[in-house]
């Protein structure tokens, strides 16, 4: 699979184009989740322990897991990393959107894995809020998608408002 | 016995190897194809592969003897070297070259 | 037809720029071709055999002649000075460079037009009726809910990396004219809303779509599609992409329970947010009214005149005009198969010539169909003569629509690198074989239809004779089909035995051919009737052994 900007390491980037920390750290299955930190789990994991956990953790899904597994669990998860193996496959945009939009999650939605400037539009119209984006200049990637994309044809899980709505409440102003 | 063949990146058109030179060492008369010993040629391809701001695709083609393609993609390398087999466009390789077929 | 308004061309615009900042990106090595192809794929650039080839969208198949006379400007400016009208509906040039994509791109802008989505696994371009707006048999005009569907489509951000591409269709006649039933998702307009079908389609595992769900509401159309990507999106197959179009996904569910995963999400999206309201709808379909039709009573004696004077004028009427609903007019169709030619291509020349004929007597109107012809919906039929007359004289004034000669052929080993077998030069050698007018009257309605691959561009499952060509040790071999038909009785094909070689498939078509006239009822049973009544194997051995 291709990496365009590989070549930089990824960096952690907010919808708002600012450049965060990544405090989180994925724990492998057989890890044992520590005292403190801030922990992410995998999606197999977090089915299995979160029942029994207090506190809240981070979620790893991968493209095939089905994001409503976890509907039980949501307020003990803070963080969901949407894993993308390979930026063509876009099950994780579903996941993003019906994460955000049908099931009412409101913490950080992250894009992790082949996150390339390319896709990065398309991303954050799925409602993803942070993006560890695989480029050099992360910041004048989302300053750029800003400035190019002022108008979108669909509504979706970003603040867009569809054209037809722009049309519209013009035509009755 | 090989051939080298390719994509050029800015207009597409099929080229051929023919010396290490870019850009005349790379000619869009399949005819004009150096012959390239096999272990040469992997070298070549090898070397090539990575400029890719000049070419796009490379590929060896084997051949049977001096002049003909291994059977197998015979009628692919022959429309690529020859243009398309209906003729219809003036530019085609073979017309250009003042020939009925490269090869 | 539709006109942009600031934000269909903010939009174009937009993605202009992002394209032509993406092509310098790759010219000057910043990108690697691994990471431009598919970049450029959503352009629709391809890297065919001998150059690039640029696949411009047309919107339903719907062109005005300022559109038409920029192909031909394309054509003559950036190309080899000719087009390739497809299967789809699209328009293609075959001889592209690379770096003159952005200035194409930013001239076809000009004219409200795109190559965005023309490639690559997201939502394609929707096709419909050709004859939409201006046949008798329509029931509601297909093209404001296709011109809908392709804003909802347009850089939708949840579809742009599917499994596999996804291709709409819609009729709104009686008459299925655009296939609907071979297509991932295919919409019927009817009185009481949209029937709609999915999970058919051509290519390696060709399947004829089942019904999923009666009389949706053109008002819901939208969230509803969405529904059915969105499950498709999650659950269609990424293992293969041999086995990752819609329909893998819907014969592995089953219809039902596909319908039933669609409507369960269909009634978890928050439908409100996605639909047009009325307002959108009636804007669009106000772009769509029949035009102001000439009020000139038709000269019946001049008309029979004229074809008593030119048999091959009465020989162009009957084959390709199709009743009008305004009873002075009638819709033409200007083929693009000339004997021996290249099924599809047309010229710079030949375009302005079109372009030039709907501006003075078509209302400015042209329509691409499936079929890979040229129509003008709207004629006033005093004016047939005139336009036959131009026609002609450019070279386009065949008269063998829906006939043998009419072939659907896709561009096969010529250009497509994809592809295993030449589809043209065949096509070729078929026509001239059948070039006799009066010989291809008498057989009538019969549709061939040539693939160069498994892919499936020319539609061979569907043809009523289909070819389709394979790679054999590398030389070409052609397996014939039979009894294929893409109508409202949608059927897929046969394979009726092992492949003949390119010389021998003619020569096996004109023995069918004959069997056909011998064993038909009467002339009115056509090819395609003959062979439901007695079956296939009453032909095969026609195609397999000579006579």
């Amino acid at each position: 699979m291709s990496q365009p900007n590989s070549a930089s390491a990824p960096q952690l980037i907010t919808a708002e184009g600012q450049v965060i920390a990544n405090d989180w750290q994925l724990l492998a299955d057989e890890d044992a989740i520590g005292a403190d930190g801030a922990y992410v789990l995998t999606f197999k994991r977090a089915l299995a322990d979160l029942p029994t956990l207090n506190g809240r953790y981070g979620v790893r899904i991968e493209p095939g897991d089905d994001v409503r597994e976890l509907i039980p669990y949501l307020d003990k998860i803070a963080l969901v990393e949407v894993s993308f193996p390979g930026y063509r496959d876009g099950r994780g945009y579903s996941t993003a959107r019906i994460l955000k939009q049908n099931l009412g999650f409101t913490g950080p939605i992250r894009a992790v894995g082949d996150v390339l400037r390319d896709q990065a539009h398309y991303m954050l119209r799925c409602g993803f809020t942070e993006l560890l984006l695989k480029d050099a200049d992360p910041e004048g990637v989302i300053a750029w998608i800003k400035s190019l994309y002022q108008y979108s044809y669909q509504s979706a899980a970003d603040a867009h408002k569809p054209v037809w709505a722009l049309r519209h409440a013009k035509t009755e102003a | 016995m090989k051939l080298l063949t390719a994509n050029r990146l800015t207009d597409g058109l099929v080229i051929w190897y023919a010396s290490d030179n870019w850009p005349e060492g790379w000619v869009e008369d399949a005819a004009l194809a150096k012959r390239l010993e096999d272990a040469e040629a992997d070298a070549i391809l090898e070397a090539w592969k990575p400029r890719e701001t000049e070419i796009v695709g490379a590929y060896l083609i084997p051949l049977v003897d001096e002049n003909t393609p291994v059977q197998r993609e015979y009628v692919r390398e022959h429309v690529r070297a020859n243009g398309p087999s209906i003729g219809q466009t003036a530019l085609d390789t073979a017309k250009a070259h003042n020939r009925p077929e490269v090869f | 037809m539709y006109v942009y308004d600031h934000y269909d061309h903010a939009i174009v615009k937009q993605r202009n720029a992002e394209f032509s900042d993406q092509v310098r990106r790759r010219l000057s090595g910043e990108i690697t071709e691994d990471q431009f192809k598919p970049l450029r794929l959503m352009n629709g650039v391809y890297l065919q055999l001998h150059a690039y080839m640029l696949r411009v969208a047309v919107p339903y198949g719907v062109l005005s002649s300022r559109q038409v006379r920029k192909f031909a400007h394309i054509a003559r400016t950036y190309d080899r000075g000719f087009g390739h009208f497809t299967t789809r509906q699209n328009i293609q040039f075959n001889w592209i460079k690379l770096a003159e994509v952005p200035a194409i791109l930013d001239e076809l802008a000009e004219v409200e037009m795109h190559a965005i989505q023309t490639s690559g696994n997201c939502i394609r371009n929707t096709t419909t009726d050709q004859f939409a707006g201006a046949a008798k048999d329509e029931i509601d005009d297909p093209r404001p809910w296709a011109e809908l569907i392709r804003q909802w489509s347009t850089f939708h951000p949840e579809y742009a990396f599917l499994p596999r591409k996804f291709k709409i269709a819609i009729t709104g006649a009686t008459e299925d004219r655009a296939a609907v039933r071979v297509h991932d998702i295919g919409l019927q307009l009817t009185e009481r809303g949209f029937d709609v079908y999915a999970g058919g389609g051509l290519g390696r595992t060709p399947a004829v779509a089942p019904l999923i769900k009666s009389g949706l509401p053109g008002e819901k159309l939208l969230s509803y599609l969405e529904a059915c990507l969105r499950v498709y999106n999650r659950y269609g197959r990424r293992d293969n992409s041999y086995k990752a179009r819609i329909k893998i996904l819907v014969a592995a569910l089953g219809a039902e329970e596909y319908a039933r995963q669609v409507e369960a999400e269909w009634n978890a999206l928050d439908q409100d947010a996605i639909d047009a309201p009325y307002a959108e709808i009636a804007r669009i379909k106000s772009f769509f009214p029949a035009p102001a039709y000439k009020a000139e009573a038709f000269d019946q004696a001049a008309f029979d005149r004229a074809k008593a004077a030119d048999s091959r004028f009465a020989r162009w009427v009957r084959n390709n005009t199709l009743a009008h609903r305004n009873d002075d007019h009638i819709s033409l169709t200007i083929s693009l198969k000339p004997i021996g030619g290249v099924p599809g291509d047309a010229s710079d020349a030949q375009m302005d010539v079109m372009a030039d004929l709907a501006d003075d007597y078509a209302y400015g109107e042209l329509r691409v169909s499936h079929e890979q012809n040229i129509i003008l919906p709207h004629v006033h039929r005093n004016d047939l003569y005139t336009i036959y007359q131009k026609l002609d004289a450019a070279g386009l004034g065949e008269a063998n629509v829906a006939q043998i000669t009419d072939m659907i052929a896709c561009p096969g080993l010529d250009y497509c690198s994809l592809a295993n077998a030449r589809s043209i030069p065949l096509a070729q050698d078929i026509s001239r074989r059948f070039e006799d007018a009066q010989l291809s009257d008498t057989i009538g309605e019969l549709k061939i239809k040539i693939s160069g691959c498994i892919n499936a561009c020319g539609h061979h499952h569907v043809g009523h004779i289909g070819i389709l060509g394979v790679d054999k040790q590398g030389v070409e071999f052609y397996q014939i089909l039979l009894g294929g038909r893409a109508d409202e009785k949608a059927a897929l094909g046969a394979i009726t035995g092992k492949g003949l070689s390119a010389e021998d498939v003619p020569a096996a078509i004109e023995r069918v051919v004959k069997l056909y006239l011998e064993l038909r009822t009467d002339p009115s049973e056509r090819f395609i009737d003959t062979l439901g009544r007695l079956g296939r194997d009453t032909f095969k051995e026609a195609l397999h052994e000579p006579a």
